[in-house]
């Protein structure tokens, strides 16, 4: 034992067991081809990117890199492939470094490197979620149509998204955890803390997107590789320290920087990534987050004084009156204008379902599409008001339903009630009378007066 | 917290022999000798002020863990541990800190969102601690308390989210929604509702949530996990008050209480952790064990033994007798067996007169399901008073299992049966408890007496049937459940059976093609007469039905 002044602590000396340096090999490689953007969709995202207009969802796209090698067993096989061809790159590399006339590779600085470069990529994934978190973009309240919509009517995925819409102050808190893990992974000393947190907290993503068969399993099982590669350093330590109870050694992973540009360089890599992924994505998420600038919902307002939910009391089909019937698979059930230019139609057919449950940012407002994705019961029509003419054109926003088209002109009826005529595409016509109902929601309501009061509803 | 700081520096101790005491892991020496007995004297002296932090944690803490309840020790020494149920051992791990006799109230002002016992505690550990401070001043330092304070705490802990954790393992305690509930509209769910719905409707999660519980809880009762133990406790636990906090789920006092005695096993590691992991200094640590004679010894392994055995073996497996047979949210009997789905509502006359289908209607039923326990659920567009409650507890009775209706709107009725199969008579009774509720709610503010007395006249004019006039089939309940779920705590609950009095029905049932049709006829809770005739409808729900389901039916 040599010196164990405070000032200058002795570290564990850095001789590496003949397996570390096979593992290190193929963690290196693995980490290398897959933290690396290697992939030219990536860069054609990038290169699409509006600079000078850039908004937060690009932002988050460029957080959320992830090497989309294949796309079987829900990407899972991506991790596979590279896992090979680390496997096999690392073999290589033992046979490179066995060969006598060669130089041997510097591990401990390779190391070191990878360790920065992995942190890096770890903070700026948690900081592209937990942005969109902490300023409560990443699942918004359910809308009128969600609200009203059974709970059996919906998938997993969407009953976890909208069951987080409802309460944007855990959402926060869940950013806040994430945030806080990107800052202590930005920060070498605490690199440890801030792993072993994503750890838990995205460990327990990653069970939930198994559970509620979200699309983000093979992105959140990735990070979850890296912390625990992060964590792994210290393994042994925390072992001895806390199973062993005995005195354990500190390590040094801290990479020397030599005064003089290399050390401003990486002062100015880091400023800028700080700048870029904490202040000015911050700036960009809140102010969404002002605006209301839901990703996941249109944008375009719906037909003045609509919005609301309809009974539809009277229904004509080609004609034909057709009178209130539960399981009438023709027949409108009901009829809900959401506050943006969609009008859903409450129906007894069985619909096949849009369920795209990817984190990915859609423009436009025909794509945004979360209102119906994993949501059955209703059909979803995006719609654009013609003033003049007083009517509506109907587009159904699922995919599987593109035939679903309506013209319909529209009469107010008392200050409340709406009339509805029109023909679809392939010329039949209705003729709906539309009834607004006075909807009061339990959850609006308890949240209002908490559970112990007593409610009528 | 810096109780333990002093120890850094402390060095040399390993050298001194005394039968008193085990150090584990001093100084530098050869890794093959890790202990070695010192005397008490030896040991570094606290500072005052640590010394007196310590008292008072000390008494804290240990009113904190312990139990000070009557009921707590009146289920201890009623249990009948030949015919245990699961609630008996989860009642020994379920308490909450605080003196029965000072115990606030929970609608008091003082109760400070549940808090307010806690309060009171640790006034009393500062009082404590100071007159202790006054009696105890010459002594140095409480290594050896803070030993024994750690295993009070990691005990309490660790039996407590055992408890909790198995009803997850197995996943009863948020069970997968009911047909009524899944025909509810999402808007007309409270958000604690949701909450415990979006966990049911994903068994598997829940049994993972469980795991990792019964793992934190496991960790702790082994003084070398303990810190693993701490540190997955209070992520676990730490999300979960924030989860009620969000949800108003009502257990956020309950949740964050293992929080606070996550923590404080935290205090003796965390600056070892700190030092070594963050600031890159060796760490020497310092850990005393008491060092045990041989009778002490066996005490020590009997307690333990008899501690793992009775949270880890026992309560595995009544817990998952109550998942297979008796899952405690949910009715356990078994639903008349052609009785048995989703129904559209195709005639409803009442008291002679046809209504035509409209969804509006305030009187005509729609959306009728018949549970596959013995529930039946409907839906009528007419407000009624909501049972607000999270539909938990421990009733034996199926009729009092009310999570089905709880915290739902949206005109969803909800009605326990007690069915006559020899002469197809189903003896109903509301579910919805928000009635009984009442008086309580009315005692506090008084703002809804009108609605009381309502209730209540309907209550008089509808009592069709009572306890003794089906003694047989209330009674037979009790035995309608798998023989191995039997116990002495549903024995006993059976013996005075409880009628709510929330509103009652009978109703002649007639099943038709297998019970694909079905005709009711019968009265209603207000003894109007129903005739109404049932089609089961196929509907497929978009949510994906659960693959580990709780109950037999």
């Amino acid at each position: 034992m040599t010196n164990l002044s405070e000032k200058n602590p002795a570290t564990e000396a850095s001789s590496w067991r003949n397996w570390e340096k096979y593992g290190f090999r193929f963690f290196f490689i693995f980490f290398a081809l897959s933290v690396l953007p290697l992939s030219a969709a990536y860069w054609r995202n990038l290169g699409a990117i509006y600079w000078l207009h850039i908004s937060y969802e690009d932002i988050f796209d460029i957080t959320r890199y992830f090497p989309w090698i294949s796309l079987a067993w829900s990407g899972y096989a991506s991790l596979i492939i590279i896992a090979a061809l680390a496997l096999a790159g690392a073999s290589g590399w033992a046979l490179y470094d066995r060969s006598v006339c060669r130089r041997k590779t510097d591990l401990d600085k390779l190391h070191k490197w990878l360790r920065i470069i992995l942190r890096y990529r770890l903070a700026i994934a948690l900081l592209g979620y937990g942005l969109i978190k902490f300023f409560p973009l990443q699942a918004p309240y359910p809308s009128l149509s969600n609200l009203n919509t059974a709970y059996g009517d919906f998938t997993r995925w969407k009953l976890f998204s909208m069951s987080l819409g409802i309460v944007p102050g855990y959402q926060r808190f869940l950013g806040l955890i994430e945030m806080l893990s990107a800052f202590l992974l930005l920060n070498r000393k605490t690199t440890v803390i801030g792993a072993g947190i994503v750890i838990f907290f995205t460990g327990n993503v990653f069970v939930s997107n198994l559970a509620y068969d979200n699309g983000e399993g093979v992105y959140s099982l990735y990070l979850v590789i890296i912390a625990l590669f992060l964590v792994s350093f210290d393994l042994g330590r925390i072992y001895s320290l806390l199973f062993q109870q005995k005195e354990t050694l500190p390590a040094d992973d801290a990479l020397q920087w030599p005064p003089g540009w290399r050390a401003n360089g990486r002062l100015a890599v880091k400023s800028v990534l700080i700048l870029f992924f904490v202040i000015f994505y911050g700036a960009k998420t809140y102010s969404a987050y002002r605006l209301g600038d839901y990703y996941q919902l249109p944008q375009r307002k719906g037909l003045p004084g609509a919005a609301g939910v309809y009974t539809v009391s009277v229904f004509k089909w080609n004609g034909n009156d057709l009178p209130y019937a539960a399981s009438d698979t023709l027949r409108w059930k009901d009829v809900i204008f959401e506050n943006w230019a969609t009008l859903s139609v409450g129906t007894s057919r069985h619909l096949v379902l849009d369920s795209t449950n990817k984190e990915s940012v859609a423009t436009g407002d025909l794509n945004r599409k979360y209102e119906l994705s994993g949501s059955g019961g209703r059909q979803y029509y995006d719609y654009t008001v013609d003033s003049i003419h007083q009517a509506l054109y109907l587009h159904n926003k699922n995919p599987h339903y593109p035939e679903d088209q309506w013209t319909l002109y529209y009469k107010r009826q008392g200050n409340k009630d709406w009339l509805l005529e029109g023909t679809d595409k392939r010329g039949n016509t209705v003729q709906v009378t539309l009834e607004k109902l006075a909807r009061r929601y339990l959850l609006k309501e308890a949240a209002k007066t908490g559970r112990t009061e007593l409610l009528r509803l | 917290m810096s109780i333990i700081k002093s120890y850094f520096e402390s060095e040399g101790l390993s050298d001194m022999q005394s039968p008193d005491l085990t150090l584990a892991g001093s100084g530098p020496k050869p890794a093959s000798v890790r202990q070695a007995t010192l005397n008490r004297e030896d040991l570094p002296a606290w500072s005052t002020s640590q010394k007196i932090l310590f008292r008072i944690a000390f008494v804290f803490f240990v009113l904190m863990s312990l139990p000070f309840n009557a009921g707590w020790y009146h289920n201890l020494f009623t249990i009948d541990w030949l015919h245990l149920h699961y609630r008996d051992l989860y009642d020994i791990a379920r308490f909450s800190p605080g003196l029965g006799f000072l115990r606030i109230p929970r609608n008091s002002w003082l109760s400070l969102l549940g808090y307010g016992n806690w309060v009171v505690l640790l006034v009393i550990a500062v009082l404590a601690g100071f007159v202790w401070s006054l009696a105890d001043s010459r002594r140095r330092q409480y290594n050896l308390l803070y030993y024994w304070l750690r295993v009070i705490v990691r005990y309490r802990a660790g039996i407590g989210i055992i408890g909790f954790g198995f009803t997850k393992l197995f996943p009863v305690q948020m069970p997968y929604p009911s047909l009524g509930l899944l025909n509810t509209h999402f808007g007309d769910f409270t958000a604690q509702k949701i909450f415990w719905l979006s966990i049911g409707i994903v068994p598997w999660y829940q049994v993972f949530a469980g795991i990792i519980e019964v793992a934190a809880g496991t960790f702790l009762l082994f003084k070398r996990t303990t810190t693993l133990g701490a540190v997955m406790l209070l992520g676990a636990l730490g999300d979960i008050t924030y989860v009620n906090f969000a949800y108003d789920g009502g257990v956020h006092e309950y949740a964050s209480y293992f929080v606070l005695l996550a923590l404080f096993l935290l205090v003796k590691d965390a600056p070892y952790i700190y030092r070594l992991l963050i600031q890159k200094k060796v760490v020497r640590p310092f850990y005393i064990y008491p060092q045990l004679n041989g009778w002490q010894k066996a005490t020590r392994y009997i307690l333990k033994g008899i501690s793992l055995f009775l949270f880890l073996g026992v309560l595995f497996y009544v817990q998952y007798i109550n998942f297979r047979y008796d899952p405690y949210k949910q009715p356990a009997v078994k639903g008349v067996s052609e009785l048995r789905g989703n129904y559209e509502v195709q005639v409803f006359r009442i008291n002679g007169r046809e209504i035509p289908y409209n969804p509006l209607d305030t009187q005509r039923w729609q959306d009728v399901s018949f549970e596959n326990w013995s529930s039946l659920s409907f839906r009528v567009a007419r407000p009624g008073l909501l049972d607000l409650s999270n539909g938990g507890g421990s009733p034996m009775q199926d009729v009092l299992r009310s999570f089905e209706i709880t915290g739902t709107a949206g005109g969803r009725n909800a009605f326990h049966y007690f069915a006559d199969t020899l002469h197809n008579v189903l003896y109903m009774e509301n579910k919805n408890m928000a009635g009984a509720r009442q008086g309580r709610f009315k005692k506090r503010s008084g703002k809804a007496v009108k609605d009381v007395n309502r209730t209540a006249d309907r209550h008089a004019v509808a009592a069709l049937w009572n306890a003794d006039s089906i003694r047989e089939l209330i009674m037979n309940e009790k035995y309608q459940i798998n023989p191995l779920a039997y116990s002495t705590r549903r024995d006993r609950e059976y013996v005075r059976p409880v009628l709510p009095k929330t509103g009652q029905m009978v109703l002649h049932y007639r099943a038709l093609q297998g019970g694909d049709r079905v005709i009711l006829d019968g009265l209603d809770i207000n003894r109007d007469s129903l005739h109404i005739e049932l089609t089961r409808t196929h509907h497929t729900y978009y949510l994906t039905p659960s693959t580990l389901n709780a109950g037999t039916y």
